[in-house]
Order: C-alpha cells, then sequence, then structure tokens
C-alpha cells in the first residue's frame, strides 16, 4: 500500500458531507485538480472500514500570515528581501475533493475522518464504477484515454452500453477550435471503438460527415506519433495503425470535372466514390431545400402531386402535348413548361386545383435545385450513393461536404441520415450500430433559430436513436449555443480546453472554480469526461490520432484544381483501371459532347466494371464518322477560242 | 493574559469527574475560563547591575552587516501553559494546569517537529488538600495531583484566601512548564549539534546553561541589568545594535553572560520596543560570540511573527511552536 499524501479534515465552518470532504497535504505533495484520491476510514460500519474515493475539485493555499500588510511590514517594502528570510512561513495545501463513491454504499454517510491515499489502478476502477462493466466475460469497457497523477496511470474506460445504448447513448465533444481536440478526439475514440467494441454485441461503422478542413479526409493514411503516443496505444491496447477500412463521398465540382473534396488527389482516389442524385432522392427531401415561406400548404400540394404521379411514371393530360416521363430535372422542367404552355393555350388560371401561379413558383423553386447544388444533384438522374444495406462492419464512411454550399449540406445531411434511420429501422443498413459523427453542431441544431428540417432530423436521433442503433457523436465550439435537447440526450461528454467566455455560461455553473480554469488551460490531448457510470467529470490524456492530419495530408497531396474534361476522366477512371492513358480517353470522346462525356464517365464510376474501357465506350451512341470524297473536276463543255476577247 | 472563552474540553471534563467523583461538595465552574499566559507573581520592575564581561563602559556594538546574513539556529523550543479554575470545594479553587513543550527544527526553510523527543503535553490537578475538610484520596492514572496548600520554604502554610490558592496554582504550573522546557532543551542539546533559539532564559537549567549551543533569548524586562549610564546606552540602542556582553545569574540561578539587542526600530515607539535580551552559556570569545548570534537573532524576526502582540520581540520560529502547542494541547 503507498502512503498517505493527506489527512481529512472538517471544522465547523467547512464540514464534511456525503459529496464532499476536506483534506491537506504535504506541500510537496503530487494532488492536483483532478486527481482522484482514496480515503480509508477508521471506525467500521456495519463490520466494514469505510473507503471513500473522491476526486479533487477544488484547492487552497495559505499561510498563517493574517494580512498582506503584515507580510509588507515584515520585508520593508522590499521584495528582493523576502528571499532572505531563514523560515518560510507554515503553509497550507487543502483540497475539496468531490465524492465519486463510498463503500459500503449504505448507510450513505458523511465523510469520516481519516488518511488520504492517492488513487491507484484499482482504486481508480472501482472509484469510477468501471468494475462495473470490466468483468470478465461481460466487459463492455472502451478505453477513451488514460488517468496521470502522481505516478498512476489508469485506463479509462466508457461502457459501449451507455455510449452505443441500449442504456445511453450520444456523445457530444466541445471545445475551441484550432487545437486538435475535437476531431482528434472522435479519431481516436473510433479507433479505440473498433478495437474493443464486443464482438458479441454485432458489427459497428460509422458516418463521418465533413463539414469543414481537410481533417477527416486521410483516414486511411498513418500519421506521426511520438515514442509517449506510441506508449499510450500499447497501455490502451488500441493498434497505432489508420483505420483499414475507409470510403469517401463527395459531390463533383459545379462543372462537374473534379470531384469536390480535399481527396481528390490521384493517388487517393482508389476509394473515394462520388454522390450524386436525381430527382426523386432530392424531391423527399425538398423541404430541406425550400423554406417555409416558399413552402405553403399549396406549394407543398404541387410538390406531393409531383412526387406521387409526376416522377419516373408515364404521365399525360388533356393539356399537353405530349406524354411525359419525368426522371431528371431536365425532364421536369419540360414537363412545367408543356403545363404552363398548356394553361396559357386555354387561358385557365388553374389545373388539377393546383393555381397557376403556384405551378409558377414551385417551377421556379425546384429548378433552382440543380443551379444550387450543383455536382451534387444531376439533371441526368445518375445516382451514386452511400452504400444503404451493405454497410461493413468497423469500416469509417466519409461524405465530405466541406466546400459545398449550405444547401447542399443540409440536403445532403438530412439524406443521408434519413437513409440511414430507415435501414437500421428495418435492420438491413448491414451494421447493427452506426455512429454517425457530425461537426459544428452549433450550426446544424443550434439553441436559437428556426425550427430547420435538419435540426429535427438531430433532435429525433438524439431522443430516439439509441433503440435503433443509430448514435450521435457530435461536437461544436460552444456548447451553449447547442440546441439543450441533443446535448442534454449525450450520455457522455467531452471537454477539451475551452473559451473562458463559454465556461462562464450557466451550463458550467455545476463545475468548480478550479476546474473551470483546468478547463481553460487544458492542453492539447487532454479532455474532462462526463459519463453515466462517473459522477464527478475526470480528466484524461489521449493519444494523439494515428492518422495523417489535415495539414500533413493537404501538403503531401496536394487537392487537385480544375482540370480539362479529358485530364479529369482520365483521373477518374484510372481509379478504376491504371493502364489508361490520355490517348485513349482522347480517342474515345472526340466526337463528344461534354455532358455526353461526363455521363459516360458516371455511369463508368458508377458501376465500377471489371472492363472498365469497354463499359465506358459503350455509353456512347455510335457516330460513323465522315469520309473524305475525292472532288472530280468536271470537263468543260466547250473549248474557247484563243483569240475571243471576252474571253477570261 | 489571555483569557480564552471556550467551553470545557474533554480534559477539564475528565478531571472534574474525578474531583466529583472523589470529592463529595465540589461544583463545577460553568464555562470556566482558560488563562494561557500568566504571569505567575508579579515582580516590581527592577533595576540590577551586572559584571561586565567587555570592556568597560558599557556601549552600543553595532551588529548589522552588509547583507542579511544566515541564521544559525537549527531549532526553537518553547513552552505553553493553560490554567483553567474547573471546580471549587468549600469556595476554594480547584485548578487544572495544562504545559506543553515542543522543539521545531528547520529542514529547507519549513519547521517540523524534532523527531529526537516528542514534544510533551502534561496535565495536572492543584488541590488545596488542606482545606478540603475532609480525608481524600485523589490518587489515579490520568492526572497527578499538587497541593496548593503545601508550606513554603520556610514551612508556613498558606492561608485559605481564594486568591492566594489561586496564584500558587499558577505558579506551580508555571514551574512545571519550566520543567518541561528544560527537559526538552537538555534532551537537545544531548543529542544535537546545531544552536538552539530557546524562548525566554537558559538558566532554569544548569546543563542548558552551560550547553554552547542553547541560546536564551529573553522578551520581557521586569528586571534590567543595567543602570546608570548604562540604562540610557541600552534604551537609545538603534536596530542593530546590542550593547556590551555582561555576566548575570537571573534569581540565583547557573551564571550566564548576556547582552541585549534591538531587533526593530524603535523611534516613536516604547524604549523597550523590539529590545530583547539573550543569553548564552560562558565562552571565552564573548564579542564575537555575542555579534554571531546577535545577527543570527536578527535573520529570526523575518517573517513577522504578527498579529501576536509581542510580535516586536518575536522569532518566527517562537510562534510556529506557540501554533503548534496551541493545536496539540
Amino acid at each position: 500500500m503507498s502512503e498517505a499524501l493527506g489527512r481529512v479534515v472538517a471544522t465547523e465552518r467547512r464540514p464534511n458531507t456525503p459529496h464532499e470532504f476536506h483534506f491537506w497535504t504535504a506541500i510537496e505533495s503530487p494532488v492536483g485538480i483532478g486527481t482522484i484520491v482514496r480515503v480509508d476510514g477508521t471506525h467500521p460500519i456495519d463490520g466494514q472500514i469505510p473507503h471513500i474515493y473522491g476526486i479533487v475539485v477544488e484547492g487552497f493555499s495559505y499561510t498563517d500570515l493574517q494580512s498582506p500588510m503584515h507580510d509588507v511590514l515584515g520585508h520593508d517594502g522590499s521584495p528582493t528581501q523576502a528571499g532572505f528570510a531563514t523560515t518560510e512561513r507554515a503553509e497550507i495545501r487543502l483540497y475539496t475533493a468531490a465524492v465519486l463513491r463510498q463503500l459500503p454504499e449504505e448507510p450513505l454517510q458523511p465523510v469520516p475522518m481519516g488518511q488520504v491515499f492517492l488513487a491507484e489502478e484499482a482504486d481508480v476502477q472501482v472509484a469510477l464504477r468501471m468494475d462495473g462493466y470490466l468483468r470478465g466475460g461481460a466487459n463492455t469497457g472502451i478505453p477513451v484515454g488514460v488517468y496521470r497523477a502522481g505516478g498512476t496511470d489508469a485506463v479509462i474506460y466508457l461502457d459501449a452500453d451507455f455510449l452505443l445504448g441500449p442504456e445511453a447513448a450520444h456523445l457530444n465533444i466541445t471545445g475551441v477550435s484550432g487545437l486538435a481536440t475535437k476531431t482528434s478526439a472522435v479519431e481516436w475514440l473510433l479507433s479505440s471503438l473498433f478495437a474493443h467494441f464486443p464482438e458479441e454485441k454485432g458489427s459497428i461503422a460509422a458516418v463521418c460527415l465533413n463539414v469543414k478542413g481537410p481533417d477527416l479526409c486521410y483516414l486511411d493514411q498513418p500519421g506521426k506519433l511520438e515514442e509517449s503516443d506510441r506508449k499510450l496505444y500499447e497501455k490502451l491496447e488500441v493498434p497505432a495503425r489508420p483505420f483499414e477500412k475507409v470510403e469517401y463521398f463527395a459531390p463533383f465540382t459545379a462543372k462537374g470535372l473534379t470531384l469536390n473534396t480535399f481527396r481528390n488527389n490521384e493517388q487517393l482516389l482508389d476509394n473515394v466514390t462520388p454522390l450524386t442524385w436525381g430527382l426523386r432522392e432530392v424531391l423527399q427531401f425538398a423541404e430541406v431545400l425550400l423554406n417555409k415561406d416558399d413552402v405553403d400548404a399549396k406549394a407543398d400540394a404541387v410538390i406531393d402531386f409531383i412526387k406521387e404521379n409526376v416522377v419516373d411514371k408515364e404521365f399525360s393530360d388533356s393539356i399537353l402535348q405530349k406524354t411525359h416521363r419525368v426522371q431528371s430535372f431536365a425532364d421536369l422542367d419540360a414537363w412545367f413548361r408543356d403545363v404552363l404552355r398548356g394553361l396559357e393555350q386555354k387561358d385557365d388560371q388553374s389545373w388539377r386545383t393546383h393555381h397557376v401561379a403556384t405551378i409558377r413558383k414551385v417551377r421556379n423553386r425546384l429548378s433552382n435545385i440543380s443551379t444550387r447544388c450543383a455536382g451534387l444533384v444531376t439533371d441526368a438522374g445518375t445516382v451514386s450513393d452511400l452504400p444503404f444495406g451493405s454497410f461493413e462492419d468497423r469500416t469509417v464512411y466519409v461524405v465530405d461536404v466541406a466546400n459545398l454550399e449550405e444547401d447542399a449540406q443540409d440536403l445532403i445531411f438530412a439524406r443521408v441520415v434519413s437513409k440511414l434511420r430507415e435501414h437500421l429501422e428495418r435492420r438491413d443498413l448491414g451494421v447493427k450500430h452506426l455512429v454517425v459523427f457530425v461537426d459544428e453542431l452549433n450550426k446544424y441544431a443550434p439553441a436559437d433559430g428556426p425550427d430547420t428540417y435538419v435540426r429535427k432530423m438531430l433532435l429525433d436521433i438524439a431522443e430516439r436513436g439509441r433503440y435503433l442503433g443509430l448514435v450521435l457523436f457530435s461536437a461544436q465550439q460552444f456548447r451553449s449555443q447547442v440546441h439543450r435537447r441533443v446535448v442534454g440526450n449525450s450520455g457522455t461528454g467531452l471537454f477539451g480546453r475551452m473559451d473562458p467566455d463559454e465556461l462562464s455560461t450557466p451550463g458550467y455553473a455545476v463545475l468548480t472554480p478550479a476546474t473551470r480554469t483546468k478547463l481553460a488551460t487544458l492542453e492539447k490531448g487532454q479532455l474532462m469526461i462526463r459519463h453515466p457510470h462517473f459522477t464527478q467529470p475526470i480528466f484524461v490524456r489521449f493519444p494523439r490520432p494515428s492518422v495523417m492530419q489535415g495539414r500533413e495530408g493537404s501538403e503531401r497531396y496536394p487537392q487537385s484544381g480544375e482540370v480539362p474534361l479529358d485530364a479529369a476522366v482520365l483521373r477518374s477512371l484510372r481509379a478504376l483501371d491504371s493502364s489508361l492513358t490520355m490517348a485513349w480517353v482522347q480517342e474515345i470522346t472526340a466526337l463528344y459532347s461534354e455532358q455526353e462525356v461526363l455521363r459516360a464517365r458516371n455511369a463508368t464510376l458508377l458501376a465500377k466494371p471489371a472492363d472498365v474501357r469497354a463499359f465506358f465506350a459503350s455509353q456512347f451512341r455510335k457516330i460513323v464518322a465522315a469520309q473524305p470524297v475525292p472532288r472530280q473536276r468536271a470537263p468543260n463543255i466547250r473549248t474557247v477560242p484563243d483569240d475571243d476577247p471576252y474571253a477570261f | 493574559m489571555l483569557v480564552s472563552t471556550a467551553g470545557p474540553d474533554g480534559a477539564s471534563r475528565a478531571a472534574l469527574r474525578l474531583l466529583i467523583d472523589r470529592l463529595p461538595g465540589v461544583s463545577a465552574i460553568e464555562g470556566a475560563p482558560a488563562m494561557s499566559e500568566v504571569s505567575p507573581l508579579t515582580e516590581a520592575p527592577t533595576l540590577q547591575p551586572a559584571e561586565l564581561v567587555e570592556s568597560e563602559p558599557l556601549r552600543a556594538v553595532s551588529v548589522i552587516s552588509q547583507t542579511p546574513g544566515p541564521s544559525g539556529f537549527g531549532a526553537f523550543l518553547d513552552g505553553a501553559q493553560r490554567v483553567q479554575v474547573i471546580g471549587r470545594i468549600n469556595g476554594l479553587p480547584l485548578v487544572l494546569g495544562t504545559v506543553a513543550a515542543a522543539v521545531r527544527v528547520r529542514i529547507n526553510r519549513r519547521l517540523i517537529t524534532w523527531g529526537g523527543e516528542s514534544p510533551k503535553v502534561e496535565k495536572r490537578i492543584y488541590v488545596p488538600v488542606r482545606y478540603l475538610g475532609q480525608p481524600a484520596n485523589l490518587k489515579n492514572a490520568d492526572f497527578d495531583i499538587v497541593d496548593t496548600s503545601a508550606p513554603d520554604s520556610a514551612g508556613e502554610f498558606p492561608s485559605m484566601h481564594p486568591s492566594l490558592l489561586l496564584e500558587r496554582a499558577v505558579q506551580r504550573v508555571h514551574t512545571h512548564r519550566d520543567q518541561l522546557e528544560s527537559r526538552l532543551a537538555e534532551a537537545w542539546c544531548a543529542a544535537s549539534d546545531a544552536p538552539i533559539f530557546i524562548d525566554g532564559g537558559i538558566s532554569a537549567s544548569r546543563p542548558v546553561a552551560s550547553c554552547p549551543l542553547a541560546v536564551g533569548v529573553i522578551k520581557s524586562h521586569r528586571t534590567l541589568y543595567v543602570e546608570g549610564a548604562a540604562l540610557g546606552i541600552v534604551l537609545d540602542l538603534r536596530k542593530g545594535e546590542r550593547s556590551s556582553v555582561f555576566r548575570v545569574s537571573p534569581r540565583g540561578r547557573k551564571t550566564v553572560m548576556s547582552w541585549y539587542l534591538r531587533v526593530r526600530d524603535a523611534a516613536g515607539r516604547d524604549a523597550l520596543w523590539g529590545l530583547v535580551r539573550i543569553e548564552i552559556a560562558e565562552t571565552e570569545s564573548s564579542s564575537d560570540r555575542a555579534d554571531e548570534i546577535s545577527r543570527w537573532v536578527m535573520a529570526e524576526m523575518s517573517p513577522l511573527s504578527l498579529p501576536d502582540g509581542r510580535w516586536d520581540r518575536m522569532a518566527y520560529g517562537v510562534r510556529d511552536c506557540e501554533e503548534f502547542l496551541r493545536a496539540i494541547s
């Protein structure tokens, strides 16, 4: 047993309670804010010596100096003389600790007097009730970091049942930007989750929505680790290597030539899939793009009519010139034109109960979508999507929306999450548990502002997702600006270095001033954790992620800009067949328009055929090349006399 | 005299219980105050000439060096006493006396309790046995019993005046404290090799009075060992000045060397403000030793001993001892 490092003290003015106690230590003791300690009582209760576990939440230091003026007088007003004092004043280090656990748990009494010991690894497990879920045969522990204090290195585990459900679920991370806290913590935690999630609990995958920067774009590339990080990985029993299975999805740029992602370097395109949707996919989520002012009940009725009766159906009407089969935005626009033309011809104001003004308004708004979401929404209706239904275990699916307009981001978010939810409800997603990581939560689920479709979806996940296996890992800089029901339903909370202004908001009033100060000064790689099993927040260290960081990745694999059509096609198709050459692409595409070439490329990328050359070539209509015909000179009808003066 | 209004503590309750058990007619004194600092008998302020050791006449010697020097003291010794009138019988006081003493050693500029001899806390009950009016068996395992009605050195018994009996109790408590301090000082002198700062004189114990490690620092001056022109020189000492060394035998005890030292500037204050008298064992090089020890004592005046009322003369190490004794006794 280690030596005692302190003694519990209690006075009438500062008594101990069942949830808080005070102790003093030697000046040089390794105790600090966040240190876990154990108190051994001296008198047995029901035949058992009580053990109390606590975490230091506040510290005080003072001397027997009654007034600062006494010190001034003692040194004749000269601070330089203070160092010559032969004796230092009697000084105390007095700490306040919040109780983590008492054994025996009943009767719950004020903390007794006793000696205070630094908690060892076994004590930490008991103090945080981790012993309940680290049992052999029923181990649901997910390492989240290492608690360090005074030579104690204890792995802190989260309970998978309370991280991914069904008991509780969801995780929220808060921290200031630029300190690699939020993204790094999620990358590390996913690694740990994939390594330690119990096999018997089923498969697990993650969908990461990359909303800014390139940090999530190199999850399959090894990062730089220091020796201290490797030791942490070893201690935490997580392999220090990048994710083995990562799939990237990104829309095209507005021109459609290259993928609109930081990860569009040719060397990394092998696991990047275009994300493109057609009319049907977009209409399902028209509400995301059309605000309430746009879509009143009448406009909503028109959209419903189109969804139910027009899209993907043979549609004919007496006012129409022809039968329409609407499969793309281009088809839809043609249908609108035909309807409006028919109404004008009949000089009628309504068609099938829909007023012409409403029809015009809906046409205007819907037609605008393909422009606002160019690169994602295709006129042609080509659909390239996440592999809903065939998600694989321990795979990360990254949807890169960082470079998209806000509308497109919202549309992708809404549709992806909705589809995930649908499949999880039907139990046919391919995995049993799915983590969805969303950064910038204060943008998507703000505490104030309009009740958007995306916010409603996030609330729905937060409140009901755990029953489906749909777990939200969310992050933001300012937790106070996120809808309280979203963060409130997050069973687990991680806190990196915090902004002092944020810490002054009411949500942090439960923390002591010392804990808040520590939060405001946390180093990189340090986190404060709240978890249902932990009665108080715990501070841990976690290793830097074993994946390439965004800055390094974007330097090593620079993002490629817009390139000529043939170069863009070659770059895309080379991901499927590295033997392709520029000459071959130019030969195949020489006779066709840009739209036709891109359609052929997209179809090839979607099909991923074994014979890329043949498949790509087959996407073009046959054109017979014009043959030059030698021109025959016609003989003169008659000869011209040599002496004809009018001849030329 | 400092009077605490704290309620009865465990020791006084136990003492009272014992007396009530053994002596019918004892009445408890509710909320008996504790007298922490008591002058046992009021001495009349006197001037007493002393034999000069350094060349005559007595003069002021500056001991201040350019930079504050380190102190050679390795430890501090002080004692404390508490007198509680816990009950009365036939109107006469029954007193609980508590004395304590401790040595605090300095390690890395911090003071801790000396491990060579643990701090002492002793309690005695002072009873006027002669005037109890009944035979009593007060022997017990917890408290020594001291008779405040015992005859003095001349064989005369004190009267039954309650104040006189209380004074005799206080006198005996004080003597007890002196004995306790002397025991610790002797233990230090026998076991250690570092000079010790003793609060008060050193002449009460012969081994201590002859120990070169013991330095007594006296803060009260009921007796001034100078007269005539020398008195003016002592009272006019400036900060950092000492008087010539002289030889004294306080109250007929062992002869020691002594001198006055002004540790704080007394301008605008009482003449005795910041004035201490230092006692050491006889030594050949009295001047050099007096200079050196004076500098040590000056160095011990920082940090200040405020809020103690005697802070102008009290070393911080002595205050630390007092605070320690207050905590344990």
